[in-house]
């Protein structure tokens, strides 16, 4: 039984079943998404219109027992940044999604009331109901109502109060296994473009779910047994490594110390009050309130690189606190207090927001007048200006670039509208070239240069050295790759140090799909998908101009180095060619 | 102005009386006439290669023969702090400079 797209059509209210096209049957994940959107979305439609399209797709393996690859991609066209987006997630929704043999999801059109609407998929079908009475709550409550009303064991997507705003800083949000709502498809406003569909949620419940279709088990079985000594034996994926004991925050104090920690939006890359906020002190304090550390986004999951924050008291669960969110709407807003951090991080969670575009709005609000570095009060009484639906509060909910232009602020930390995460271009060069030439905007996922330049220093790696065309493309390639699949992008750890887990990577594709690709074939795979990502930008208007750096990085000395981005534009260019 | 070292993770422990609070580091000052290099302040301190991941020389990811002086910060994370891409690893040491 192939594979299914579900087309959601929010006009009409009714949903189409379809066979996944024939020229779709070797995609999954952002391969899928991109090419669904690439197809089928005017690249110069508006956002917000009836034009554009949500696309939700599992990766290839996800839904199998495969480990770590729970992962779901989303697509559309961004408000944020006007291009093409792919947000990227580990939720057991994903898992559902692809045992059901649901290859993608396509919310098309918009309805014509006010009427917000909740989409039931079982596998029997699907029915719309109306969500008008979630509208205007916060999500730890409204999820709460949906797994009393659907059932524990359901699978949730929703949108918040921020998308209700349409903000370009309003993710999809899908719950984590113990139902709060942490999980985040959060870059690039695919909330908003969700919620002008008028589609509020998505629940999904798997009963009697046929499972992922394996064409040949025994290729599947001996792949996903490699991955799986790989990570098992790779210091950062393994059990009591350092994903595993301190989660994504082991990276504070490490990026601190070598300079690239932005504080005080991004104006230095080192402050010692950081340690305050690193992944010891979270883990410290996490085993102290009795929460939950490690944890996994999913189930099957072996990295275990999440967790459960809770209040001093070990109440109220927020969910996980990645470094980014922690880095975002900490000392970039010069906030070096767990709790706070917590509790901004909670604010996000429960308007629908993305952590790293509101840390970064907040940073440049601060810089605007709004409130003082430092300030976490004053922090949270901002998101609850868009709690409020306030003219402020509708300032904000649209990202960095856009609050930055409304209080008339020039450093403004973004690149295709969209805001860097928590490694500065300037002490890390390569990262830059990825934010700079990613069709994504600034996103550190799309090739992630950390690991070579911070740990890597001779030659191309050295995190100064300007040359780093050819590091970007190829981890920007490995990582279209990894999306593709469904695997967690943690996985490259240890199948770029371990080839037999990333010949695991290959032989558990070529089980499920029956096909017989080689490890020769990645770089064809992950190279169509940027190229059809960059072919929608193009078309949307962008040119090698909105692939570069805010003049301020170019100009601006960053300490403790005093270096400027001065990678040349010749290489920038040089990164995508077709 | 004495070497500073700075001990993160589980090899803040490795100070008789390390005195951190939450993801602080410990903390020691070492004279540096009588250091030379990183591995003359892994056996004034105790530690192995093996208990370690990564070595910041003034922010620079070193080994244990890059040189070291008065003045000089040194950063030193555990084995479970790691995070790098081996295929694309490689420390700064003596001979490199």
């Amino acid at each position: 039984m192939p594979r299914k797209i579900i087309r959601v059509n929010m006009k009409k209210l009714e949903t189409n079943y379809e066979d996944l096209p024939e020229k779709y049957q070797y995609l999954g994940g952002r391969g899928l998404t991109s090419t669904i959107v690439a197809e089928e979305v005017p690249p110069t439609c508006h956002p917000l219109g009836p034009h554009n399209k949500v696309v939700l797709a599992p990766g290839i393996v996800t839904g199998t027992n495969a480990p770590s690859s729970g992962r779901l991609s989303v697509g559309g066209k961004s408000p944020l940044t006007g291009g093409i987006k792919e947000a990227n997630v580990g939720t057991n929704f994903a898992q559902m999604l692809g045992r059901m043999r649901i290859g993608a999801i396509i919310i098309e059109e918009q309805t014509e009331g006010k009427d917000y609407y909740l989409l039931k998929i079982t596998n029997d079908g699907t029915e719309f109901i109306k969500a008008n009475k979630w509208v205007g709550k916060g999500l730890y409550e409204v999820y709460k109502d949906l797994r009393k009303e659907f059932g524990e064991k359901i699978g949730i997507c929703g949108v918040g109060i921020a998308a209700e705003l349409f903000g370009g800083n309003s993710g999809l949000c899908f719950n984590d296994p113990e139902g709060l709502p942490s999980r985040y498809a959060g870059r690039g406003g695919l909330g908003a473009v969700m919620a002008s569909r008028g589609l509020k949620f998505i629940v999904v419940d798997e009963t009697g779910a046929p499972g992922v279709e394996i064409k040949n088990e025994e290729v599947f079985k001996k792949g996903t047994a490699k991955l799986l000594k790989a990570l098992g034996d790779h210091d950062v994926t393994k059990p009591g490594g350092a994903l595993n004991t301190y989660g994504t925050g082991v990276l504070i104090n490490i990026i601190n110390e070598n300079g690239g920690l932005p504080q005080r939006n991004f104006s230095r890359g080192q402050d010692d009050r950081s340690e305050k906020v690193s992944g010891e002190a979270k883990a410290e304090e996490i085993k102290k309130r009795g929460g939950v550390r490690p944890h996994g986004c999913h189930t099957g999951c072996v990295i275990q690189c999440s967790e459960v924050w809770t209040k001093p008291d070990g109440k109220d669960p927020v969910g996980v606190l990645e470094y980014e969110s922690v880095w975002a709407l900490g000392p970039n807003c010069e906030i070096y207090d767990l709790d706070t951090i917590g509790e901004l991080n909670r604010a996000c969670n429960d308007l629908g927001l993305d952590t790293i575009e509101t840390g970064t709005t907040l940073a440049v609000a601060m810089e605007g007048g709004l409130a003082d570095f430092g300030d976490g009060k004053a922090s949270l009484n901002l998101l609850e200006e868009i709690r409020k639906k306030t003219p402020t509060g509708r300032i904000l909910v649209n990202g960095t670039e856009f609050t930055g232009k409304a209080f008339g602020v020039t450093r403004i930390p973004t690149v295709k509208g969209q805001a860097m995460p928590a490694y500065d271009p300037r002490a890390i060069k390569g990262i830059g070239v990825t934010y700079a030439t990613s069709p994504m905007g600034a996103d550190h996922t799309a090739g992630y240069a950390i690991a070579t330049e911070i740990m890597g220093v001779g030659g191309e790696a050295d995190r100064l050295d300007t040359k780093k065309a050819e590091l970007s493309r190829n981890l920007q390639v490995a990582t279209a790759v990894i999306d593709s699949v469904g695997y967690c992008l943690f996985i490259a750890f240890a199948i770029l140090d371990i080839v037999e887990g990333l010949e695991g990577v290959v032989e558990s594709v070529n089980g499920v799909l029956g096909t017989s690709l080689t490890l020769n074939d990645i770089p064809t795979i992950g190279m169509q998908v940027i190229e059809t990502e960059i072919k929608f930008n193009k078309a949307a208007g962008f040119t090698s101009l909105d692939d570069r750096l805010p003049e301020f990085m170019k100009e601006e000395k960053f300490p403790p180095d005093n270096e400027v981005f001065n990678v040349s534009d010749e290489e920038l260019d040089s990164v995508f060619k077709f | 102005m004495p070497i500073q070292v700075r001990l993160y993770g589980d090899l803040r422990k490795i100070l008789p009386q390390h005195n951190y609070s939450k993801g602080a580091p410990s903390v020691i000052e070492i004279d540096g006439t009588e250091i030379k290099l990183v591995s003359d302040i892994f056996k004034k301190i105790g530690i192995e290669e093996s208990e370690t991941s990564h070595i910041f020389v003034n922010r620079i990811f070193s080994g244990l023969r890059k040189k070291v002086k008065d003045g000089d910060g040194v950063a030193i994370f555990p084995k479970n702090m790691g995070l790098l891409y081996k295929w694309y690893f490689k420390k700064v040491e003596d001979n490199d400079e």
